[in-house]
């Protein structure tokens, strides 16, 4: 600028001219943030606008849900944000409600899908072994305690892969409701039963024990009179009911302000029900939804796409998954404690260190394909060779081990990376004063720098499933099948996974498939994507106030 | 324990070889990384052996014919050129709108729309990408085929490109952020002292002092681009082409092919298997060197800001 010597003599010219830049400037950073925010929006607006078709719905079905259930919410999120106390408790009621009905949901489904028989048979020997070394390590403290816990678990599942045979051969002709009671109900009632025993008194914790079984039993006397199968009644019994039953009776004897805070998921659900009836009641033209229970709950049908569901796939990827956090969580949780709190930073191991870590960052961006390759090859290859597995695996199609597998070594520099960072930000001073009571570097790590980190370290393991849960070419080039009519029969099985069918038949030449079942599958991953993420965000915000 | 008071000073046999057990096994946990990298290679160089055994380097690095399975040739051109196409097209829209989006988070948006909008754009980088290739073959094609003046195919690159390019707006966003907010504030300072506007500061101290920073995501975020399967797999259609040259237009509206959907067409093909499924590990370490490439040459410019204030 000429002006450069004194630029306060600029003239107003000069000064109008840098003002309009710096708007223009400013504006066009606000344009390319606008860019952002509203492609995110129109891809929400557009794929929910086809999967709810809200355009078929009269103008009467949006006031009757207005009154039912947006006034209401409203009206009660609007008192409850003003109360710390209820806040707290509305945050408590709607995790234990919604958390427990998808959590019973995603059990009984992956049971269901597994034969609820192996599943009882499996967990039964995998839990004896290590409960019985426990009672003992209760009464005694060994230092065989620790390494005791999970090789009684490795020996459980051992055994019972020995008796297999003879076992299932007695309790096959037991009915499936019997086998979920052993694998949902049993586990539930101890788990609450411990719960108010620490709470309460060991008199309430037996009650509650009692309680929960008799009402899983009554449920399924009920059922069969009825002529249903009681195994979903058993499941939502003891899974849902007892849990919100327990800590609504906990938080009104425990709190003394803000109790109407447990009534939110019930202002939510009553309302999402009023409306539902009152819809069909007064005859009111509703929403034209492609995301219907019929979508959630059918198998897969290739002609018919009012008949075609996701059920398989949804089952498919929670088992992969499920598999997938199984395996690598451990092992990558692992290598981050390893690389923060034994490596040495000198020496040949601290270059080893230095070398692990930059590994680690070359591995994070290595694109998902290649993960798929290296699946491949590995289960090809080196599977195919190995005779005591199951002669299926490495052929086509894909099993559900080899997916999670493939998707584990994808994930683990992301659990790598975060756990890292969790255990980064426990402050020194907690391991010297641990140090100074005498406990040895696993002793500090376990008891003191461990519990530190589990925010953080969960908050990686959350957004590393989010990843790949929406996870496609590697399952692609593995081979798993991209269209699947049942769900995988276990860890064994045929992998199914829902976006392989997204992928299958975005480009449908039926339209109904394109822009309705597909649209709606995709909300379903959209939903859990969004869920597990403000889950991730939620857990964070809350450690870094603390 | 009862005997805690003679085990503080020297800890038992069994304490030690406890505490060495557990080392040993978290460091297995860390060498399986390596294995990791280890078993990439070897999984990658192995078959890739195989198959220059059976079409020769000259024939597959300057073919310009890509139909492995109908033909049988195995030139890697052509889907070098669509992989080009579309992460210049993701570039176009990446590279100045996740700069802008940085320097309007750390430079101008208060701190409570920046810890609303920071999270909201990182959902752009959570979206599973299948989803994102359905939104661009079923919504985003038949709207610019309505908006711009081109003839557009069902398959295209355009709408493949800008898509991916929403992508990685994530990538270059919260990589140039970091840069820009870790420039020292006594430089802004400096700046405003004689008598710089806010324009000034951004564009001409904030942003060059961060340019390693910035220049270290666009490189990371082109990769990722590269790297991107799903998107073009299902929106950019799966024809592979040599690049049009004076009708440069064409280049967007065809269908093209890139390395990734190579790959991904090979393992989808029936009966996948010898030369071709050899092919396929082939494109990979392509892939795999492209991009390993570009991740060390932004953490080598990435390291050499962090040297310049730090």
């Amino acid at each position: 600028m000429a002006t450069e010597t004194d630029p306060t003599f600029e003239g107003d010219a000069g000064l109008w001219r840098r003002k309009l830049a710096g708007q223009a400037f400013e504006s066009l950073l606000v344009a390319s943030t606008l860019v952002g925010v509203l492609a995110l929006v129109a891809l929400f607006v557009v794929i929910g606008n086809d999967a709810f078709g809200p355009s078929a719905a009269e103008p009467a079905w949006f006031l009757l849900y207005f009154g039912t259930l947006v006034a209401p919410i409203s009206v009660y999120t609007l008192l409850v944000r003003r109360d710390e106390a209820a806040s707290s408790i509305n945050g408590l009621s709607f995790m234990t409600v919604f958390g427990s009905l998808i959590g019973s949901a995603v059990v009984f489904a992956v049971v269901d899908a597994v034969r609820p028989h192996d599943v009882a048979i499996y967990l039964v020997f995998g839990s004896l072994f290590p409960a019985i070394v426990f009672a003992y390590a209760r009464n005694r403290e060994s230092h065989y305690t620790g390494p005791a816990l999970p090789l009684s678990v490795l020996v459980g599942l051992v055994t019972a892969r020995a008796l297999y045979a003879p076992v299932n051969s007695v309790i096959a002709i037991v009915a499936d409701w019997i086998m979920f009671l052993v694998v949902v109900t049993v586990p539930v009632a101890a788990g609450l039963g411990l719960f108010v025993t620490w709470r309460w008194s060991r008199r309430y914790g037996v009650v509650t024990a009692v309680a929960v079984l008799a009402a899983a039993l009554a449920t399924a006397g009920g059922a069969i009179t009825q002529g249903i199968d009681p195994a979903v009644w058993v499941v939502l019994v003891s899974g849902v009911v007892g849990p919100v039953a327990v800590v609504s009776l906990d938080t009104i004897q425990r709190r003394d302000s803000g109790r109407y805070g447990l009534l939110g998921p019930w202002i939510l659900v009553g309302g999402i029900v009023a409306g539902a009836s009152l819809e069909r009641q007064l005859g009111i033209e509703g929403l034209d939804a492609w995301l219907t229970p019929t979508l959630l709950l059918n198998s897969w049908s290739s002609f018919r796409p009012e008949q075609a569901g996701i059920y398989p796939q949804l089952v498919g990827s929670i088992l992969v998954v499920g598999t997938m956090a199984f395996l690598a969580f451990p092992v990558g949780v692992g290598a981050a404690i390893y690389l923060e709190e034994y490596a040495p930073s000198t020496g040949w191991r601290g270059r080893l260190a230095t070398a692990l870590d930059v590994n680690i960052s070359n591995l994070a961006g290595v694109p998902s394909v290649v993960y798929g390759l290296l699946g491949l090859s590995l289960f090809q290859n080196f599977f195919g060779i190995a005779p005591w597995l199951p002669p299926a695996l490495g052929l086509r199609p894909a099993l559900v081990i080899a997916a999670a597998v493939t998707l584990g070594l994808l994930i683990l520099p992301i659990v790598i990376v975060s756990s890292q960072e969790a255990l980064r930000s426990v402050p020194d001073e907690l391991r010297q004063g641990s140090y100074g009571l005498g406990a040895s570097r696993w002793q500090t790590i376990r008891n003191v720098v461990l519990p530190e980190a589990v925010p953080g370290i969960l908050t990686g393991m959350i957004l590393a499933l989010g990843r790949a849960i929406g996870e496609t070419a590697p399952l692609v080039i593995i081979g798993v099948a991209t269209t699947t009519y049942s769900a995988p029969e276990g860890v064994f099985g045929s992998a199914a996974a829902l976006p392989l069918q997204i992928f299958a038949s975005a480009a449908n030449s039926i339209p109904a498939y394109r822009t309705g079942v597909v649209a709606a599958a995709s909300v379903v991953l959209l939903v859990t994507m969004l869920v597990m993420n403000s889950t991730a965000i939620l857990i964070r915000n809350r450690y870094e106030n603390n | 324990m009862s005997d805690r008071q003679t085990t503080t000073l020297q800890r038992d046999g069994v304490a030690v070889t406890k505490e060495r057990l557990y080392r040993l096994l978290l460091a297995g946990c860390a060498a399986t990384t390596l294995a990791v990298t280890s078993g990439i290679i070897i999984a990658l160089l192995g078959r890739t052996v195989a198959f220059f055994g059976e079409v020769s380097v000259i024939a597959y690095l300057t073919g310009t014919e890509w139909s492995p399975v109908i033909n049988g040739t195995f030139g890697v051109l052509p889907l070098i050129s669509g992989t080009l196409v579309i992460t210049a097209v993701s570039a176009a829209i990446a590279l100045p709108v996740g700069l802008g989006i940085a320097i309007y988070l750390s430079e101008y948006a208060a701190p409570k729309v920046r810890s609303v909008l920071k999270p909201t754009l990182e959902i752009l980088a959570a979206i599973p990408t299948v989803v994102y290739g359905y939104f661009a073959l079923v919504y985003v094609t038949p709207f610019l085929d309505g908006v711009l003046p081109l003839d557009l195919g069902t398959f295209n690159a355009l709408s493949a490109g800008i898509v991916v390019g929403l992508v990685i707006i994530p990538m270059v966003s919260s990589i140039s952020e970091d840069a820009i907010s870790s420039v020292p504030d006594s430089l802004r300072n400096a700046a405003y002292g004689l008598g710089s506007t806010k324009f000034d500061v951004s564009t001409k101290v904030v942003v060059p002092a961060a340019t390693s920073g910035i220049v270290s995501s666009y490189v990371l975020a082109l990769s990722r681009a590269i790297g991107e399967t799903m998107i073009v797999v299902i929106a950019a259609g799966l024809s592979p082409k040599m690049p049009f040259f004076p009708d440069v237009l064409r280049n967007l509206t065809s269908s093209v092919q890139t390395i990734t959907s190579g790959i991904v067409q090979v393992a989808g093909a029936e009966n996948a298997s010898g030369v071709l499924l050899d092919a396929m590990f082939a494109l990979g370490i392509t892939l795999f060197v492209l991009t390993l490439t570009m991740n060390i040459l932004a953490e080598a410019v990435r390291r050499r800001y962090r040297e310049e204030y730090n």
